[in-house]
């Protein structure tokens, strides 16, 4: 190991995020020429990440002939990678780099002690300069990709991202569960914002897909095996088709997931479903509108009154379904003002916990209001209730809109305003690892900017599988998604990060214990001619460090988290 | 990178370089093609830039905006023209577009521009910083503002009385008074509209009492006084510099209501209310924060529950629509609404408003395009042409839209609509060639 000497140092204001609660001067201060003097810089900025600051530490590293930097300032995940490139920019390996989170694990954590916040900063900064002069430099690998993306689930959102994934001279292996494409939305008849109805547009994707000479459609098909990483992840799929069972194995560069959602369901007895035969759901209400002529029938009797009873299953603070699916209320209307078009005299009644439909949407409303659709409002501790007496059905609210006066409609019909929920099936999820937010979705790296990239590299999100979305979300999620997937392979190689951890030959045994540990596969048992030993497999391994804690003989050593480099950081800290 | 050069080729024009333009821009490039990003203000980021920290995650705006805007500007497939706007469009041919774009002078070399700011210091004018949305005021010498990409001064010359201070104080010599307007012919390929949204002039509904009430600002306005380069290091209402411990927001100011022209939904504006009222109980612990609102539209992932997360913080939510605002002797504002859960007229008394006003469309992106027809929706957006199944598609063949130019949305939704710009720009690229 090379021992750094010249070491450049930036404590980061962060806007105020940092300097409201840490004092960065005295930071600086505390750290400048010190340990043994080989911090020859040390400065402190607004904002580091900026990009007039990153042409600084630029000019900085090299006019200093720095051989080390470190940038204090939030917490890694946001910024490492940024200032790593800036290190390597400055023609210095950027594995030298050396990054101090003290906005996380300092301003913010301690915003009620500003002196101790300051206190714990620098020596978070001195930790960090202990590590840096051990930090070495690495090189990354290069591997080839392989230009082939599997979508997974053919639905609206998987058919667009396969058919923009094709025009862009990529391979695609379209793989559907079910004997049709289409999902969702070739449930659908009629639907809002357009002239088509849903299975006309499936038709429409469809065509274009058989005729596409790139994209391989594998219908009643699924997924059960996953191995590699990105540029190369080998997956092997099972196809059956009348009771015979076909396995085939591909290799891809990246997997965009584009699963879908399910209908929530409500439970026996929820608002009188499943004992009161008027009660419905809305996927069952538009397919009856769709499928129905003259007049709207429903077991036997023509329907006139229709209560519409909103967010069931969903914004439930106690429940299972905190969140708003978002796009059930703009459904329920366009179904109501559907049905009124249709069949003669229908009165709507929508029963709704405050109205959602955002932007444009909300013009949808206004013309209901217009065509005379009636409004209640309620809250979730004031719900309708559903009761029966003799033959009529009764939906009773007090109406927050009308000072709680209670309000009593005898419905025809009640259809239950459920929403999206995740699929109850989530093996595919668990076979590629992906995690999944509070809401049980699939959860995006970062929620603001990086809606459809995930933790596992290569692995992209589409459509409704991440949230509650509509036609045009999950059409921009899924083109989103191919546009990340065919940017990572469009070069056709890729750059893979050194730091992964290594096995001591000597001291392993082969007990297995890291390969119980490794949640990403990345340890293989082999014979090294010698004995049976660990090795890992540099192409999948994260470094994420879960192997070296439970390697008894102590054979696993983390490149760029050396004993001598956390040795040396604990000296800082203590 | 911003250049001088005019490579007079490229293959996408993004106009707009807000967080739509930004993030098109730079999936162009990553896959390989050269990128003219056009913008008319002096600094790329657009609002987002400017924003305090975001919903529902409340991450520094400045801190996830400034990374990417430094990306945009060091790319070497990105040429940024910043001050420039986009003139006259045609479409010679499928895959051939010539665009002209006029340069407006900024009196200053940026390349030699150290921003070390004492020409700032020297220029004797001052005027309403645009940058602070007024709050403050600026010099006709300037830096746009602390995290501006790029970093560079510029000379206001509409307010500069020439006076030569400016130039004498530069120590890099880089000002220089007889720059002129550069217009360029430019040659590309495809087409990305990311013009972004304007919002409602709160002015035109007086009602309301902004521009007359001093105590009386826009949620745009208060973004600036929460952000971490705030311009005062706390909250304060303009009349008297007093901190504040009585507040209300007033939400669908100049949305949602016909009768000032603008029938939608903005669908951003409750959750930065929502947002700002966390903050705003996090910077005053002691304030009363109060929303006014029709609906409560907190429907993306994540939204709703940081809507009862403002609740549990102790936000006041008071369903009911503001009727009119008026002040007193003292600076207070006394606001009289329905209260629709009490179902009668009320009458508060708030020490400061906050007037969530709504998104608007920037109007005129049409008139770009000389022998085509650019389709706008019935509110002035740009309309999507398919919109259920591509939606980034418009009606001219090759020319895509991104973001808030096609109607309100958030961050997110911004980005996902720039990936489908993308998309559909990289696909038309590759099967015209
Ligand atoms: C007060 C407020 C708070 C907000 N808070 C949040 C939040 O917390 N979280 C969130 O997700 N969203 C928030 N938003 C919404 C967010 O600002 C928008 O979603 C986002 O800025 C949209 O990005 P855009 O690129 O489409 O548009 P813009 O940001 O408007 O960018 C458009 C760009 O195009 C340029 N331009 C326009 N016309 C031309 C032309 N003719 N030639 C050249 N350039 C042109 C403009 O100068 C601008 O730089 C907030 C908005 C407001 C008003
Ligand atoms: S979209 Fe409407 S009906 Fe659906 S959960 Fe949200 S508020 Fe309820
Ligand atoms: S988002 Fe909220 S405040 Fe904005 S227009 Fe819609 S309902 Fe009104």
């Amino acid at each position: 190991m090379n021992k750094k000497k010249r070491i450049g140092v930036y404590i980061c204001h962060c806007g105020g995020n940092i300097s409201d609660y840490v004092d960065v001067e005295k930071v600086r201060q505390a750290v400048d020429g010190g340990d043994a003097e080989i911090v020859v810089m040390a400065k402190t900025t607004m904002f580091a990440c900026s990009d007039a600051n990153q042409r600084e530490m630029v000019e900085d590293i090299k006019a200093n002939n720095l051989d080390g930097v470190i940038v204090s300032s939030c917490s890694p995940k946001l910024h490492m990678l940024t200032f790593r490139n800036v290190t390597e920019r400055a023609d210095l390996n950027k594995f030298t780099y050396v990054h101090a989170n003290i906005r996380e694990q300092a301003s913010w954590a301690h915003s009620d002690n500003k002196i101790g916040a300051t206190e714990k900063a620098i020596h978070l900064v001195k930790a960090a300069i202990a590590k840096s002069r051990y930090a070495d430099a690495l090189e990354t690998n290069k591997i080839k990709a392989t230009k082939t993306v599997a979508v997974i689930g053919a639905g609206v959102a998987g058919m667009k991202a396969a058919l923009s994934l094709a025009e862009k001279d990529t391979e695609v292996i379209l793989i559907e569960k079910e004997n049709h494409v289409g999902g969702r939305v070739a449930e659908w008849g009629s639907l809002f914002s357009s002239t088509e109805t849903g299975k006309e547009i499936i038709d429409r994707l469809y065509a274009e897909i058989v005729r596409h000479k790139n994209i391989t459609l594998m219908t009643n098909t699924e997924v059960f095996e996953n191995k590699g990483s990105v540029g190369n992840i080998a997956i092997k799929v099972r196809t059956i088709t009348e009771g015979t069972e076909k396995l085939t194995e591909y290799t891809v560069g990246s997997v965009l997931m584009a699963t879908g959602y399910d209908h929530y369901t409500p439970k026996e007895g929820e608002y009188g479903y499943g004992s009161t035969p008027k009660v419905i759901t809305l996927p069952e209400f538009k397919n009856m509108i769709d499928n129905q002529s003259g007049k709207l029938m429903h077991n036997g009797a023509e329907i006139k009154n229709i209560a519409y009873i909103y967010c069931v299953g969903s914004r439930q603070s106690e429940g299972e379904n905190t969140y708003c699916s978002r796009n059930c209320c703009t459904s329920t209307i366009h179904a109501a003002v559907t049905a009124k078009q249709k069949f003669s005299g229908i009165t709507n009644y929508h029963f709704t916990r405050g109205l959602r439909t955002y932007g444009k949407q909300e013009i949808l409303y206004a013309d209901s209001l217009r065509a005379g659709d009636i409004y209640l409002q309620f809250y979730e501790d004031g719900i309708p209730t559903v009761t029966n007496e003799g033959k009529k059905t009764l939906v009773k609210v007090n109406d927050v809109l009308t000072n709680n006066r209670e309000i009593e409609v005898e419905a025809d019909l009640v259809v239950l305003v459920t929403g999206m929920v995740p699929r109850a099936n989530s093996t595919i999820g668990t076979l590629f690892k992906l995690p999944k937010g509070r809401d049980n979705f699939f959860n995006e790296v970062h929620m603001k900017l990086r809606p459809v990239e995930t933790v596992i590299d290569g692995v992209t999100i589409a459509g409704a599988c991440q949230g509650p979305k509509n036609i045009t979300e999950s059409v921009n999620s899924a083109l989103s998604a191919a546009t990340k997937s065919y940017s990572i392979l469009s070069k056709g190689e890729l750059e893979t990060d050194p730091l992964v951890a290594t096995i001591d030959p000597e001291k392993c045994t082969w007990c297995g214990a890291c390969e119980a540990a490794c949640p990403f596969d990345a340890i293989l048992k082999i014979d090294n001619g010698k004995k049976i030993i660990a090795e890992i497999n540099n192409s999948v391994c994260k470094g994420c460090g879960m192997c070296a804690p439970v390697c008894e003989p102590d054979a696993i050593n983390l490149i760029a988290c050396s004993s001598p480099e956390i040795m040396s950081m604990i000296d800082a800290l203590v | 990178m911003e250049n001088t050069v005019k490579n007079i080729t490229y293959d996408a024009l993004v106009i707009g370089a807000g967080i739509a333009g930004g993030e098109t821009a730079l999936n162009l490039a990553n896959t390989g093609y050269k990128v003219l990003l056009v913008d008319k203000e002096l600094s790329v980021g657009g609002k987002m830039i400017m924003l305090s920290k975001v919903f529902p995650t409340l991450d520094c705006a400045a801190c996830i905006t400034t990374p990417k805007v430094s990306e945009i500007s060091r790319h070497p497939n990105i040429t940024i023209f910043t001050g420039s706007e986009v003139g006259k469009i045609r479409k010679l041919s499928d895959n051939e577009f010539v665009a002209q774009v006029t340069r407006q002078p900024r009196y200053v070399h940026v390349e030699d521009c150290t921003a070390c700011q004492l020409c700032e210091k020297a220029c004797p004018v001052n005027v309403r910083d645009q940058y602070q949305f007024g709050l403050i005021g600026r010099k006709a010498a300037f830096i746009p503002f602390s995290i501006c990409s790029p970093k560079a001064a510029a000379i206001d010359i509409e307010n500069c009385t020439l006076c030569g201070a400016c130039e004498k104080a530069c120590p890099t010599n880089c000002i220089d008074f007889t720059m002129e307007v550069e217009t360029m012919e430019l040659h590309v390929k495809t087409v990305v509209i990311a013009t972004g949204f304007n919002l409602f002039n709160a002015e035109k509904m007086p009602r309301y009492g902004y521009g007359v009430y001093k105590n009386v600002i826009t949620a745009q306005q208060m973004e600036r006084e929460l952000a971490p380069t705030r311009p005062f290091n706390t909250v304060l209402r303009p009349s008297d510099g007093k901190v504040p411990d009585k507040i209300a927001y007033v939400l669908c100011v100049g949305s949602r209501d016909a009768s000032i022209g603008n029938p939608v939904c903005s669908q951003i504006c409750c959750m930065y209310s929502i947002k700002q009222a966390q903050l705003l109980m996090g910077t005053l612990p002691m304030a009363d924060v109060t929303i006014y609102y029709i609906n409560i539209r907190s429907f993306g992932k994540g939204f709703e529950e940081f809507y009862e997360q403002a609740k549990g913080m102790g936000v006041n939510f008071v369903k009911g629509k503001i009727g009119r605002i008026s002040e007193k002797e003292n600076g207070n504002l006394i606001l009289r609404y329905e209260d629709i859960n009490e179902g009668k007229l009320q009458e508060a008394e708030h020490d400061m408003v906050i007037l969530s006003t709504g998104v608007l469309p920037n109007t005129g992106i049409d008139k770009f395009f000389e022998n085509q027809k650019l389709q706008l929706d019935p509110y002035d957006f740009v309309a999507q042409s398919d919109m259920l199944v591509s939606p980034s598609k418009t009606s001219i063949d090759g020319v895509f839209v991104a973001g808030t130019a096609t109607g309100p949305m958030d961050i997110p939704d911004s980005i996902l609509s720039a990936g489908a710009a993308s998309s559909e720009a990289i696909s038309y690229l590759i099967q015209q060639s």
